[in-house]
């Protein structure tokens, strides 16, 4: 067996799953049953929230290491889907190593939803996250509409790819200033509050503050705390965004009358 | 009620756009969505206590999709990701940093408090599930080889 195109492919395969949102755990041990298929006594797979490193270990022969550095992480469960199956299909003898490889490079970049499905999904959990918030008939409207600037303006930032923390503030940024705006002009029987948080619900990072809860529970520590911070972060971005949109329509309301 | 869980299943349905699960898992997972919602509601009622009452739903979202996971020869992350998203803290996360910007502490205080509280139960439940069905297989394994 190709030992150097095997750690490529074990190492590629753990990268997609943790920058797909996977846990800690599932990595690790898809990772080492994938390694299993090699002829080293010791082999070895450490993941942590930012990166991993594999090992393989031979007294009598060169030890081979690799490190993949994952700077970004969110949540797309259809790559974890497919490298769940190609290692199934690996380590059971189905697929050669060349093969396995060639198919995670093509799932690295691989996308099941159009860019016109995201529109349709950010307005959807919009507008159907109101009533479990306690809004009514028309919160589930106005928050739709909300939905819908969202979804533009998350279009928006996308094109002039700001990074991570302005684009959470700049899009709760506008789901504020629209949420006051419809409340004031359009639908005054909407509740504004209940309209930016079931708009924000797309951007705030309620799963991986429970993944990372999960991972701490499971025993890797670093790996926890660390996408705990990373929510807290993100939380941050969204409610500096939202206060930020609160405050400045205020300002510019006063200014104006 | 009935108007809460039909639309926690709606939300769900929009919401495997954004997480990229196959879309011959979609209904599923929003079906393991609205099961949670309903639970939780159901709970809330009985036991007076959001956090008790998110570790029911989470229980019931965590066994459906062992199931389901099962069945459709699938990682249980597609129908778990998917199912806790109704309960998941995400509201109180926002609202606790929204009032520590606003220098509200015992506001901030309380959606903290609210938050880990919720985001445990929900993590606890999983934990739970998944060592015991961990077990469950292991033992299942076992038996097939000494028998």
């Amino acid at each position: 067996m190709n030992e150097k195109l095997l750690m490529e492919t074990v190492s590629l395969a753990g990268k997609i799953m943790l920058a797909s949102g996977s846990e800690v755990y599932r990595v690790e041990e898809t990772m080492k049953y994938m390694l299993l298929k090699s002829n080293y006594p010791v082999a070895e797979a450490l993941v942590l929230a930012t990166g991993l490193f594999v090992t393989l270990d031979d007294p009598n022969r060169e030890t081979i290491t690799i490190t993949r550095r994952v700077p970004a992480r969110s949540t797309n469960v259809n790559r974890i889907c497919e490298v769940n199956e190609i290692s199934r299909d690996f380590c059971s003898n189905q697929i050669t190593v060349e093969e396995a490889y060639d198919k995670l490079l093509k799932i690295e970049k691989e996308s099941i939803y159009s860019k016109r499905w995201k529109f349709l999904g950010i307005v959807g959990v919009s507008a159907f996250f109101a009533p479990i918030f306690g809004g009514t008939t028309m919160d589930v409207i106005g928050a739709g509409l909300v939905g819908v600037i969202l979804a533009l303006a998350d279009c928006l930032v996308k094109k002039i790819k700001l990074n991570d923390f302005f684009t959470n503030a700049f899009c709760s940024f506008v789901v504020a200033v629209a949420a006051t705006v419809i409340k004031k002009f359009f639908l005054p029987e909407c509740s504004s509050d209940v309209m930016i948080i079931s708009a924000i619900m797309s951007l705030v990072p309620g799963v991986a503050f429970t993944t990372s809860i999960r991972d701490t529970l499971n025993g890797d520590y670093s790996s926890g705390s660390a996408r705990m911070l990373e929510a807290i972060v993100v939380a941050l971005a969204v409610a500096a965004g939202v206060g930020l949109g609160l405050v400045s329509w205020d300002a510019f309301w006063r200014w104006i009358a | 009620m009935i108007n809460q869980v039909v639309s926690s299943i709606l939300a769900v349905y929009f919401f495997t756009m954004l997480l990229e699960i196959p879309k011959r898992y979609a209904i599923y997972a929003s079906l393991v969505g609205g099961v949670n919602w309903w639970v939780y509601l159901v709970a809330l009622e009985g036991l007076e206590s959001s956090m008790m009452a998110a570790f029911f739903a989470s229980l019931a979202v965590a066994i459906l999709s062992q199931i389901f996971a099962r069945v459709q020869k699938t990682p249980v992350t597609v129908f778990l990701v998917a199912g806790i998203l109704p309960t998941v803290p995400g509201a109180a996360i926002y609202r606790c940093v929204y009032y520590f910007i606003h220098n509200d502490s015992a506001q901030c205080t309380y959606y903290l408090l609210q938050t880990i509280q919720i985001a445990g139960a929900i993590a606890m439940a999983i934990f739970i599930t998944d060592s015991l069905f961990r077990m469950l297989q292991h033992y299942q394994n076992r038996k097939a080889s000494i028998g």
